[in-house]
């Protein structure tokens, strides 16, 4: 049970000073009566977490600068630190300008020391344009992206508090493909959509000069104490005290409380501890079923392409090219608690998880491209990758509906088969059905 | 093993058996067949006792008569009517198969049913069932994808009758208004005592019967009535 502890309304407080500030943008998302955009809510919901979001868009329409802002505010971070500390795409991109690079001057005297950058060394971290590095570049922040763990030469840094934020633009000239891999690995994708003329003509009027999330003073301690040599872990801790110092001004100068070191991760703790319902637990498992389930080959596999006249040609399996990755229940069982925490709900029910699915699937799910040629034409307000995601999600909802009763029993009849009563799994015309049927068989 | 279904454990199962939506369409739907098959066997009883119908014009209305009060209080659509033709030529659920009174009593179904107009693929049944669209009425359009047998549209009182394929003998006989539209061939005696409407036959007709009335046409030809062709007055 979510505790109400006044940190969801500090929470919310910053999404609105964000909101009416800094990333001016129209509402697009409606979550139990309320409505947020999308780019800001998911964008809070990471930093909160501690996720990886990937924030597509054209040009200049605020992917980094949300991005930049959210990590200000939740991290107590000055802005020109993050700005300091944000990785840009580009074909020249070196392991030594994003990682870190040897101690010249230590080197000449024979010894081998790290210079970590910002980037490694910052809780918070923006690559920008990731989609402008080469595919072979993708490769070496794998592993960085994927934990938070960053070796160079012989020494590692491993962070312990970690969100990550990458923007992309949409294909052109200088854009490569983002790696499967590393695609995955993204908790969700949102836009950054243009805000309309009204509020864009706004924009344009605002000053350029005066940002009440600039501070020199800060900001030069901060860039000191990162280049200095301490171990790392004492570095954390007085970039603690710097943040504590910033989060002071903050609420002096733009009377916004922002969240200690300690407040993010006891929120954390709390999101971990949000039970999820029975309805959004079998409505995840429906999700998945039709995700990985492939009647002919056992699985989905992305080099297997479905036979015509399969009987699971109405399900997402036939539209699908790969198979879910076990990120996929992980991050939106992650981002669902998040925001059942964020609307001070006591569970995670099906409405979190409807809301929180698309953007989880959209930059995963590979379709196949006689389903995107059906569908690409198709009037719509999202990018056709999160389009074609929210679709997905309402078609499996949908059936979820449909079933409900039936799915729930079928799951207690397995439950209480694995508990060693002699029950026959429930029939149905969905793949959920036939996994059960293969669980419970793999019992005898 | 670790079980993957634990949170479920405290959820009692409400659905007594297998019961999904599909299900319970398709419950309906056998409901509605077994209803309509009950009263085929009824018809059966009464007018095929040995396995013998003997095609007479009074059997015919007799049959009819009682087909009709068999299907009294079936809710059924033009879908079931296909699906019982289908049950006619595929399972062992009727007893027995006379293809005169299941002609009786698929116009019967058709002729009272809602819809006015109803399409029956019958491509794949592979029986010729005769006596199709018999009494047909003013109002309803009765489409036969496939071959028919004998006797098809005979009494037709105003409807239109169209035969995807070919029919056999007597088409149209006795009919008095309406159309027959049979897109391939006809057999014998086609018309036969027909008083009036139209038979428009796309390929050949083998022989025309005593016709006293109404137009036929072959290939879009006018075969009756004809310059040499006499109509015949009973």
């Amino acid at each position: 049970m979510t505790l109400r502890d006044g940190y969801q309304d500090r929470v919310r407080r910053i999404y609105r000073f964000i909101s009416e500030n800094f990333y001016l943008n129209r509402p697009d998302l409606e979550v139990k009566g309320e409505r947020y955009n999308s780019a800001l809510l998911f964008g809070i919901l990471t930093a909160l977490y501690g996720g990886k979001e990937l924030i597509i868009g054209e040009p200049g329409l605020g992917k980094t600068t949300s991005a930049e802002y959210i990590s200000c505010l939740i991290y107590g971070i000055p802005l020109g630190v993050i700005w300091g500390s944000e990785v840009s795409g580009h074909p020249e991109q070196t392991e030594e300008k994003i990682v870190g690079r040897p101690d010249l001057g230590a080197l000449n005297q024979g010894r081998e020391v790290v210079v970590w950058s910002n980037f490694v060394q910052l809780p918070v971290k923006i690559v920008d344009e990731i989609n402008r590095l080469p595919e072979t570049k993708q490769s070496m922040i794998l592993d960085g992206v994927d934990r938070g763990n960053w070796e160079y030469l012989n020494e590692m840094i491993i962070n312990d508090e970690y969100a990550l934020f990458a923007t992309a633009n949409y294909q052109d000239r200088g854009t490569n493909t983002i790696i499967a891999p590393l695609v995955d690995r993204f908790d969700v994708m949102v836009e950054s959509r243009h805000p309309g003329p009204n509020l864009a003509f706004y924009i344009g009027r605002k000053s350029r000069f005066d940002n009440p999330l600039r501070h020199q003073e800060f900001e030069e301690k901060f860039h000191k104490l990162l280049r200095s040599q301490i171990p790392y872990r004492e570095k954390l801790q007085r970039l603690e005290e710097l943040s504590e110092g910033f989060r002071d001004y903050l609420k002096e100068k733009v009377g916004i409380e922002t969240l200690s070191k300690e407040e993010r991760f006891f929120i954390r703790k709390e999101m971990a501890q949000m039970p999820i319902d029975l309805d959004a637990n079998a409505f995840m498992r429906m999700v998945l079923a039709e995700l990985s389930f492939c009647h002919r080959y056992g699985q989905k596999r992305s080099v297997e392409a479905c036979t015509e006249g399969c009987h699971y040609t109405g399900y997402l399996c036939y539209h699908v090219k790969n198979c879910a990755s076990n990120r996929l229940p992980i991050s939106v069982i992650g981002y669902s608690q998040a925001l059942a925490w964020f609307l001070e709900d006591d569970e995670v029910d099906l409405e979190h998880v409807r809301t929180v699915l698309p953007f989880a699937l959209a930059h995963r799910i590979q379709w196949r491209d006689s389903y995107i040629s059906k569908k690409e034409g198709e009037g719509r307000n999202d990018p056709l990758q999160i389009y074609l995601a929210k679709e997905a999600t309402e078609e499996i909802f949908h059936r979820y509906t449909e079933q409900r009763d039936y799915l729930l029993d079928a799951l207690a009849i397995a439950s209480r088969a694995f508990e060693g009563e002699a029950v026959e799994p429930l029939e149905g015309d969905h793949p959920i059905y036939e996994e059960i049927k293969k669980e419970i068989a793999s019992l005898r | 093993m670790k079980n993957p279904f634990e949170e479920f454990r405290s959820h009692t199962t409400r659905s007594k058996g297998k019961e999904l939506p599909l299900d319970r369409i398709l419950k309906a739907k056998e409901e509605t067949l077994n209803q309509i098959l009950k009263g085929y066997e009824n018809l059966l009883k009464n007018e095929a006792k040995d396995l013998v119908w003997l095609m007479q014009y009074s059997t015919v209305i007799k049959a009819y008569s009682i087909a009709e009060e068999a299907i009294k209080g079936i809710n059924y659509a033009a879908e079931d009517i296909e699906e019982f033709c289908y049950v006619l030529d595929k399972t062992d659920q009727v007893p027995y198969l006379i293809t005169g009174p299941a002609g009786v009593y698929i116009s019967a179904l058709c002729n009272n049913a809602q819809e006015e107009e109803i399409v029956l693929r019958l491509q794949d049944v592979g029986i010729k069932i005769n006596l199709l669209g018999y009494r047909l009425p003013e109002g309803k359009r009765l489409i036969i994808e496939g071959n028919v047998g004998d006797f098809t549209g005979i009494s037709l009182e105003g409807g239109e009758l169209i035969i995807e394929g070919s029919a056999k003998n007597y088409t149209g006989a006795g009919m008095k208004k309406g159309r027959i539209i049979v897109k391939q061939n006809v057999g014998f005696n086609t018309g036969h005592g027909m008083t009036g409407g139209e038979i428009l036959v796309g390929g050949r007709i083998k022989g025309l019967g005593k016709v006293v009335g109404g137009k036929i046409y072959e290939k879009g030809q006018l075969v009756f009535p004809s310059d040499d062709y006499r109509p015949f007055y009973f």
